[in-house]
């Protein structure tokens, strides 16, 4: 018993250092944020009018939204006439990603975006590049710790708070409400989170009964909505802050005679999310235009590189039901 | 009255024997741990006994069992395959997309099923006249054949449905395969399981295939010294391993008509693993049965559905699955003596 209690002063002691270099190192940043300055070796390759070489690291190029975002940058390059190529580790790694990063700067880069998979473990590679004078924006997924110069994307949290209104919304303001991400602890997955939750919480008759983890490999994904629904048989209406429990729950609603029963709001614009879209099993998605996010990141860093001040993007989010779902599908038709 | 009391005391005693000589099977423990958990959580929760959530674990283990049987002859063989999940979704990926350009399913089916086999005939060469480990083997596999399912669909969606292409009559087919019920109840995703089962323990116990499999597993210089194949025998495992990955890929898409090769199988070599040790097969070869693994499988499955009816959070049903991975084996071992006693 006294061993455990000196164990516990010990490991106190321990980490008060810790913390307190926290807080100190966190203050030293905040001091530390001068402004950006183009290096000389990039300045004069441009003056060159040769044609500036940008990267766009993506931080998972083997998920859903790679091929969207790859589009985004073939556009920009056909566009700008830049020679632009999307890189980035395959399943999302944080070490991959910056090790690939860390030998674009060295290479020689004349900017770079970048999407994190994680914004601790990305922030001192954006700042070391930042310090050589290789401009670098994020987009997609924003690293607010780094000194970034811009970020092109979704307002996160907003785009929750927009699904838990329209959630709330089409449950008439009253029912309980699952909240369902394939994962958990990641930050956009908090970010939207906390967005739903702040939302939904304006609704006093909307009970939210859990968030579930629902994994990331479709069989288990489909698996944990219905086992969650199983274990909460008073469930009105599920909200899925991603690409893939949405059309999973859609499914899973579709196949047990829960359609209208329970009301789905979710994310993205995936073929089978469209498609029940369309059957009014999901009622409604919001698209984050993900081209959009990426072709906007090499636009700001071309303007970095021109000299020009440049500002964060909302690339905004756009609602679809089945009313409008029909709009979309032409845009995208129009698009490719 | 004495007569009696002798005749009490001796059918306790032949009923105590009894007991003694089931746990003396393999799977006796288990099956109890099995059942434990069952008991458990029919009081603790409402809901787990009703059938439909019976079924419902059913439908959710039997692509994993599927996979985990083909690993138990793997694992018999003192072997093993990493390669599995990057089967699983290459083969799955390509039916649905030949079902998509509008092929019928016989043959969309056996394309994937094929394509299953000749990885693990590859697989099965490597770690045979290639000489590699198979951890080795398979893990460059696991590699090999996830970043080939990436190109095959440059990373896009693969979704199975008429809008996407694909002839009506096909897909429904396709779709009751994945998503039917026999006679209106069991899920047919559980009825093939059982299918698949019925066949291996077949394969397994009652055949000279699986005879072979356990020597090779056993001892291998004995089996080669008594004239068996060993690098066949191992080739030929792997192909059946491949075979069912394959197989249980192409039901999983026709289960949830949409499929990624960067998500679909990711890390699903673990879980079959898993749930293959749990039922009592060994990394060191020559041990495990069927019926271990369909044990094991269960209770994986009744762990996972459990747990979420329970309210337990997500990040606690990880460290729990874990722990009873775990504590599963090492009570196996430490009842090792006392069985072989």
């Amino acid at each position: 018993m006294n061993m455990k209690i000196i164990n516990y002063q010990i490991g106190g002691w321990l980490l008060l250092p810790l913390f307190s270099s926290f807080f100190i190192t966190s203050q030293v940043r905040a001091e530390e944020s001068i402004a950006f300055t183009l290096s000389s070796t990039i300045k004069e390759r441009i003056a060159k009018e040769s044609s500036p070489v940008i990267r766009v690291s993506y931080h998972d190029v083997s998920n859903e939204f790679a091929p969207f975002i790859k589009k985004g940058v073939e556009k920009a390059a056909a566009d700008f006439k830049v020679d632009v190529k999307l890189v980035g580790p395959v399943g999302a790694d944080a070490e991959k990603q910056v090790a690939e990063i860390e030998s674009l700067i060295q290479k020689g880069v004349d900017g770079l975006a970048i999407s994190s998979v994680s914004t601790d473990a990305l922030a001192p590679v954006i700042n070391r590049a930042l310090a050589q004078g290789i401009p670098v924006v994020t987009y997609n997924t924003d690293n607010p710790t780094s000194k970034r110069l811009a970020f092109a994307g979704q307002d996160l949290v907003e785009s929750g708070r927009i699904a838990g209104k329209l959630l709330a919304d089409t449950l008439d303001g009253k029912g309980n409400v699952l909240i369902t991400t394939l994962d958990a602890a990641a930050q956009w997955s908090l970010d939207r989170e906390k967005g739903a939750r702040e939302a939904l919480a304006q609704y006093p008759g909307i009970k939210v009964l859990a968030t579930i983890n629902t994994g990331t490999e479709p069989q288990q994904i489909y698996s944990s909505v219905e086992n969650a629904v199983l274990a909460h048989p008073d469930v009105n209406g599920i909200l899925s802050l991603e690409c893939c429990s949405t059309p999973a729950a859609g499914d899973y609603v579709q196949r047990n005679g829960l359609t209208g029963k329970v009301k789905i709001v979710g994310f993205d614009m995936l073929p089978e999310t469209i498609k029940l879209v369309q059957g009014n099993i999901i009622s409604a998605t919001i698209d984050q235009a993900p081209e959009k996010q990426s072709y906007e990141a090499v636009r700001l860093l071309l303007d970095v590189l021109k000299g020009k001040e440049i500002k964060s993007v909302d690339t905004g989010a756009a609602v679809y039901d089945s009313k409008n779902i029909g709009d979309y599908l032409i845009a995208s038709k129009k698009g490719s | 009255m004495e007569q009696t009391a002798v005749q009490t005391s001796r059918a306790r005693h032949g009923l105590a024997r009894r007991l003694l000589r089931m746990f003396a099977v393999r799977e006796t423990g288990i099956l109890l741990a099995l059942l434990i958990i069952c008991a458990f959580l029919s009081f603790a929760t409402t809901g787990f006994l009703a059938l439909r959530n019976l079924l419902n674990i059913g439908r959710q283990i039997s692509l994993l069992g599927v996979m985990a049987i083909g690993m138990t002859f793997v694992l018999i063989t003192r072997e093993v395959d990493l390669s599995v999940g990057s089967i699983y979704a290459f083969s799955g990926l390509t039916t649905g997309i030949l079902l998509v350009k509008g092929w019928l399913l016989p043959p969309a089916l056996l394309f994937g099923l094929v394509i299953g086999a000749a990885i693990g005939f590859v697989n099965g060469l490597l770690s045979t006249y290639g000489k590699l480990p198979s951890f080795i083997a398979t893990l460059g596999m696991l590699s090999v054949v996830r970043g080939s399912a990436l190109l095959l669909t440059d990373g896009q969606p693969v979704t199975v449905n008429t809008s996407q292409g694909g002839r009506s009559d096909v897909i429904e087919q396709f779709y009751f395969l994945g998503q039917g019920h026999l006679f209106n109840v069991v899920p047919m995703l559980l009825v093939i399981f059982i299918v698949v089962a019925l066949a291996a323990w077949w394969l397994l116990s009652r055949t000279v295939f699986g005879f072979r499999v356990y020597a090779v597993g056993g001892s291998e210089k004995a089996a080669r010294l008594s004239g068996i194949q060993v690098f066949q025998t191992k080739i030929l495992t792997f192909m059946l391993m491949g075979l069912l990955s394959g197989f249980a890929g192409i039901l999983s898409l026709a289960f949830l008509p949409s499929g990624q090769a960067g998500r679909t199988g990711v890390g699903l070599e673990l879980d079959v693993i898993a749930a293959a040790i749990v039922g009592g097969a060994s990394l060191s070869g020559g041990e495990g049965t069927i019926l271990g693994t369909v044990l094991g499988v269960l209770i994986i499955g009744v762990l996972r559905n459990g747990l979420v009816l329970l309210g337990i959070s997500p990040f606690w049903q990880t460290t729990i699955i874990g722990l009873v991975i775990i504590f599963a084996v090492a009570l196996d071992k430490w009842t090792e003596n006392r069985r072989l006693k």
